[in-house]
């Protein structure tokens, strides 16, 4: 790599760059409403259980071809169609997504034991990966690339789908987020004043659903979970407003994704990985300068 | 005086038990009611109940369709959102916005005004959680008037604040009875409070709601902080 300059690096890379750029504005977005509403231990079990619905997908591929016909054709060229693959493992981390957030928040409306709860979800998704990957006959580089958070080589059609999703899901946390707010801070209020807390509450699983299904199949858990959670902590410490926490929020992001960006390049790191460890100096100011929570 | 609030018989509880029954009580434009009874005796469940947060299980209730304003406590609400003072004044104003429409200038006007109200205008850019308890409680009278109520339903808003800053809530809302002609309902265990300033106080306790401050009533209630 030392042979190759910046410009070319960025250049080759240009697809995942700009894929991690999306989701440094906007996974803290969400990732803001997950921790003031103290679930921010979804935005790391999730990407686990997509992760892990994805590799069952791999495992079953070779089935679902010949019994449901879908895909069609030899399931193993089905991986060197990026289209292909892609819609595969969507389907795959949406069903699972959907269906981890449905039980985490059915249990979670029981009460106790959240923590433990969600812990254990994300201890059961983990072995289920490499039980599922072991099993899986194709696919096991690509989970492998997942979770190590080497995303370099995402070409077009990833960066798109990364893309509308992320513009999705900013687009309707723009246009719902006084809703999503009063609902998530104070539902009595919100029933009060004529809101469907059921709809928004709702509305705010998909988007966290649809963004964690397509971020984990195209920049791995690794990633998605530290841009939900990182920023947001350490905005959560300097903000005086919710508007000024989102901001930094998403602004923290994108300092992660830069930061993580050249460290990756001048230490030779996997691009997922770096741009979580430079999430993490994001916290240091709070631990240095020990400022009072606003 | 226009009545605003009527239970006629009423039963509320959860899960179609009722905790409380045969509930009677009318407020009235300009009038002020206190609701006072011991802990776990079914204040919230009664205040719930007039709210619409959960269903009337028999008997009647007849409620302003729009023009309600809530506080709740402010224990209730998480300190975890990082929101400022103008933010959750502005919140009671999203009952009238849709997914797409913005705060106005003329609603971040009404905000202010509501806030100055309230004696807090200078404090609007500050963290709420910042406040002391007192001031948050302002803050929330502040957030309900935003949607212009006719009827205004406290929930224990004087509880955990010093004895100087309960009377200063208590002369705001005999202000806002008097002046903008509101009814207000107000749920508390301070007895003695409610006895000196609130005219009408009926006591809730074992699944009943009971009218007037009676000698009795009184004994009872202290009894059961006592005890």
């Amino acid at each position: 790599m030392d042979e190759i300059s910046w410009l070319e690096r960025i250049e080759l890379f240009r697809w995942a760059l700009l894929a991690a750029l999306c989701a440094g504005l906007v996974c803290p977005w969400i990732g803001s409403f997950l921790l003031v509403r103290r679930t921010s231990f979804q935005g790391i079990a999730l990407p686990q259980i997509s992760l892990a619905g994805v590799a069952l997908g791999f495992c079953l591929l070779p089935w679902c071809s010949r019994v449901l016909g879908w895909p069609s054709g030899n399931p193993e060229a089905m991986l060197t169609d990026p289209h292909m693959a892609m819609n595969y493992s969507l389907v795959w981390g949406g069903l699972f997504s959907l269906a981890g957030l449905g039980l985490l928040l059915f249990f979670g409306r029981r009460g106790e034991g959240e923590t433990a709860r969600i812990a254990a979800a994300f201890a059961l998704a983990n072995a289920a990966i490499y039980i599922f990957a072991r099993y899986a006959p194709f696919g096991r580089n690509e989970i492998e690339e997942l979770l190590h958070g080497e995303i370099q080589f995402l070409g077009l059609h990833e960066f798109e789908m990364v893309a509308v999703t992320c513009a999705c899901v900013a687009v309707l946390l723009g246009l719902f987020h006084k809703d999503l707010l009063l609902v998530s801070y104070d539902s009595d209020s919100a029933r009060i004043l004529k809101k469907s807390v059921l709809g928004f509450e709702a509305l705010l699983l998909v988007l966290v659903a649809l963004l964690v299904s397509v971020g984990t199949m195209t920049l791995g858990p690794t990633l998605l979970f530290g841009l939900l959670v990182l920023p947001p902590l350490s905005a959560r410490r300097f903000a005086r407003s919710m508007r000024q926490f989102q901001l930094l929020s998403a602004a923290g992001g994108l300092f992660s994704v830069v930061a993580g960006v050249v460290l990756s390049f001048e230490l030779d790191l996997p691009l997922g990985a770096a741009i979580v460890a430079a999430g993490g100096l994001l916290l240091l100011p709070g631990f240095v300068l020990r400022t009072p929570r606003a | 005086m226009s009545r605003l609030l009527k239970l006629d018989g009423a039963a509320f509880g959860y899960g179609g038990r009722p905790l409380l029954q045969g509930v009677n009580l009318e407020v009235h434009a300009g009038g002020m009611l206190g609701i006072i009874g011991p802990n776990g005796s079914g204040k919230t469940t009664l205040i719930r109940g007039i709210l619409g947060l959960i269903p009337t299980l028999s008997g009647t209730v007849t409620r302003p369709k729009r023009d309600l304003g809530y506080v709740p406590q402010r224990e209730s609400l998480d300190a975890i959102f990082p929101l400022s003072v103008e933010e959750v004044v502005q919140m009671g104003a999203y009952g009238r916005l849709s997914g797409l429409r913005l705060l106005s200038r003329a609603e971040r006007r009404l905000a202010h005004s509501q806030l100055t109200r309230v004696g807090l205008a200078e404090r609007a850019r500050e963290p709420f959680s910042r406040l002391s308890g007192g001031q948050r409680q302002r803050v929330l009278i502040a957030r309900a008037l935003m949607s212009t109520p006719r009827l205004l339903v406290l929930d224990e808003p004087t509880s955990g604040v010093d004895h100087d800053t309960e009377l200063r809530l208590l002369e705001l809302l005999r202000t806002l009875c008097a002046e903008d002609g509101m009814g207000v309902l107000l749920v508390s265990h301070h007895l003695a409070l409610l006895r000196q300033n609130v005219p009408e106080v009926l006591l809730v306790d074992s699944g009943k709601v009971e009218r007037g401050a009676s000698h009795a009533m009184i004994e009872r209630m202290e009894h059961c902080q006592h005890g």
